[in-house]
């Protein structure tokens, strides 16, 4: 009885390892080769597609994430009388780790996924055989241009996030609950460094970056070609990449911060 | 048309995260503009820093004119070793100066404060400051407190 | 060194999953000619279709277009004997995001180095010879059913290949649409010099343009001949695929125990005495 619980674990562990060498095949091939003329035009396009259209979300969550951090922070602080050091917490709190991990658990549900399902129709429309029998390689054409597009974009909206969230804090803490405002800046630029807390944050969402663009790109380029398939495949999408952006938050974080 | 609107936002888009950068290294972490000055170095030995890191401020009257590079032990002396970066405009610090490891706030943030001293030399980079006063350590605080109520 | 035949496939197998769908399948396409390969539902048709065109590579036999060996091309040689096919997908297969002229002049936009005036008369001409020049600046998801396959088609089509292949170019189609693409196959293939390969099941529309019928079934070759040959044919199978026939070789009945055996209430077997006839209630 073990023993067969054992054989399918060490069954879906290879055929886990194999999906995973066949998503990397995937990512190496679509970026191999530099892109034609048309380049510049498909990148462009994935931009607005994936980056732009994120940005509403963005800006909406950071604002109110902002603002609610520095209303606990205040409640928090406030008892040790140090409710003047609460636009450190706000910015320390948002930049090493709110703002990569919020912003790209965003990316992933609304990018992610829309990228999942856009490939998966695309399959199931058999316009990826359809360029094929054009000679066209679908990986160059359709998957690169998204893939550098997710790594261009998470960035810029997680350092929007920041900026966003720091004056929405600023909103409640200075504006509604009378914090000093020059202790709020004050004590926040003494606190966060460029190059440990702002740096380390973008470095962090970069790397979510890769994690949910190239998810999403593999999932939706190897999903069934039924609309049963494009959607499990989009679940999956999410929860993978959400699984994995919490999982190597931490990881980051101890060789980050943790001194590890 | 549709497509003029399409590249006229992705490029609002870049230059907007560019903007953001910018004012996050300004505002949020007090990148400081203007080219980076001149600075010298100088150290300085304790007999305990009680939590001093790396990027504290060096201080003078209140005033933030470097940063702590390093903190390590002096093998020799087994004593802390500070090593600072100071602003090279700040060239009138005597080699009498005494460096103290300050807390400011509450939160206990360390720090070091300089004082000049009456020399009529100055010191340079490279130099050792002589005078220092450690952090305070509570426990000793407190132990010194009972001592002398204990002696009264 | 033109080829009487411009496709052969020999010994070929094929299995998908745990099914053996082709067993030393053995079919020659003439060049020049309209063929039509049919065959009952899930028989292969359309991988027979991705074997021919190299998307797919066979487990055992070979495949042979223009004269090569598929198995022996490389990645270059491969495209550029697609180059020298079109193949209309079942949907069309239009990108969704270029209008139609667009769509139809994105092979010359990658392979020819046409000037752009050049390339634009291309396309409206492939567009005038499907009908739908009027169309150029719609976009697919703004097309009907049939008017998409024609695009795709004027895209199959505008590069000038000599062969081209037709997955299922009827189905769901309405009467006008299937006559306008009957029309246009048949032209196209003897005005072009193309020869053209059709997988179908809808035989009437299939057999009233096509030179030669290759029946597939069983992993095989059913029957090959014209489609006169195939309709008078007296092998049961053929026949009752031919005259659309609901119950022959292949029965209407899925394999079950017998009626009477399952029915559990009395009201049950009165219906079923009533309405179903004496043989099927014996099948087992």
């Amino acid at each position: 009885m073990v023993f067969n619980w054992l054989q399918s674990l060490g069954e879906q562990t290879l055929q886990g390892l194999s999906r995973l060498g066949a998503a990397l095949l995937m990512l190496l091939q679509s970026l191999m080769v530099l892109p034609g003329p048309r380049g510049w035009q498909r990148l462009t396009q994935q931009l607005y597609v994936v980056g732009v259209q994120s940005f509403i979300i963005i800006l909406v969550s950071a604002g109110f994430i902002g603002m609610v951090l520095g209303l606990q922070g205040y409640t928090l602080l406030v008892d040790y009388g140090s409710e003047q050091a609460v636009g450190q917490m706000v910015a320390l709190t948002l930049v090493r780790e709110l703002a990569p991990v919020v912003a790209g658990l965003l990316f992933a549900g609304r990018a992610g996924s829309a990228l999942t399902a856009e490939l998966g129709l695309m399959k199931a429309t058999e316009q990826l055989a359809s360029l094929e029998m054009f000679g066209v390689d679908p990986l160059h054409r359709i998957v690169a241009p998204r893939f550098i597009a997710g790594l261009i974009s998470l960035p810029i909206l997680v350092i929007i996030f920041n900026l966003v969230g720091v004056y929405g804090g600023h909103l409640v803490a200075v504006e509604w609950l009378g914090v000093h405002s020059g202790a709020y800046w004050g004590n926040m630029q003494a606190a966060v460094s460029f190059s440990d807390d702002i740096l380390n944050g973008l470095i962090k969402a970069l790397v979510f970056a890769i994690l949910v663009t190239w998810t999403a790109l593999y999932q939706g380029y190897t999903c069934a070609p039924t609309s049963q398939g494009i959607s499990e495949a989009t679940t999956r999408t999410v929860v993978y990449s959400s699984l994995m952006i919490l999982g190597f938050d931490f990881i980051l974080t101890a060789l980050m911060f943790g001194g590890l | 048309m549709a497509k003029k609107w399409l590249e006229i936002s992705v490029g609002g888009f870049l230059v907007a995260g560019v903007v953001a950068l910018l004012a996050l290294a300004l505002q949020v972490s007090g990148t400081h503009m203007g080219g980076t000055s001149e600075q010298y170095q100088l150290s300085a030995l304790f007999d305990n820093t009680a939590g001093l890191s790396a990027k504290a401020r060096v201080t003078l009257v209140g005033v933030t004119i470097g940063e702590v590079e390093g903190v390590s032990i002096d093998s020799q002396t087994l004593m802390a070793r500070v090593d600072m970066t100071i602003d090279s405009s700040v060239d009138y610090l005597t080699l009498d100066s005494s460096a103290s490891i300050l807390t400011a706030g509450l939160l206990g943030e360390k720090y070091v404060g300089l004082s000049v001293g009456a020399d009529e030399d100055m010191l340079v980079h490279g130099d050792m400051i002589e005078d220092t006063q450690s952090a305070l350590v509570l426990e000793e605080l407190v132990g010194q407190v009972l001592l002398n109520l204990g002696n009264d | 060194m033109s080829q009487t035949y411009l496709i052969e496939v020999r010994d070929l197998s094929f299995a998908r999953a745990d099914r053996l769908i082709f067993d030393k399948l053995n079919i020659k396409v003439r060049r020049g000619s309209v063929t039509a390969i049919m065959g009952p539902s899930g028989c292969g048709k359309t991988t027979l279709l991705r074997l021919i065109g190299g998307q797919l590579a066979p487990a055992q036999g070979d495949i042979f277009v223009f004269g090569e060996d598929l198995s022996n091309l490389s990645r270059d040689q491969l495209t550029s004997l697609r180059s020298r096919m079109g193949v209309l997908f079942q949907s069309g297969a239009l990108f969704t995001d270029l209008d139609v002229f667009e769509n139809v002049a994105f092979p010359l936009r990658e392979h020819s180095l046409l000037a752009e005036d050049e390339l634009q008369d291309q396309v409206l001409l492939q567009l005038e010879a499907v009908g739908l020049r009027g169309a150029r600046h719609l976009m697919p998801s703004e097309l009907s059913g049939g008017m998409a396959r024609r695009v795709a088609l004027a895209r199959a089509i505008v590069m000038g290949p000599e062969l081209i292949l037709y997955d299922e170019p009827f189905a769901g189609q309405d009467p006008i649409s299937m006559a306008v693409l009957q029309r246009l196959i048949r032209t196209l293939n003897d005005q072009l010099q193309l020869t053209s390969v059709l997988v179908s099941h809808d035989v009437a529309e299939a057999c009233a343009i096509a030179d030669e019928v290759i029946l597939l079934g069983r992993g095989n070759l059913l029957a090959q001949g014209s489609p006169e040959e195939l309709l008078n044919s007296s092998d049961p199978m053929v026949h009752q695929f031919m005259h659309g026939q609901a119950d022959g070789a292949i029965p209407f009945h899925f394999p079950a125990p017998g009626l009477m055996t399952e029915l559990r209430t009395e009201s049950g077997r009165k219906q079923a005495a009533l309405t179903v006839t004496a043989d099927v209630q014996e099948a087992s």
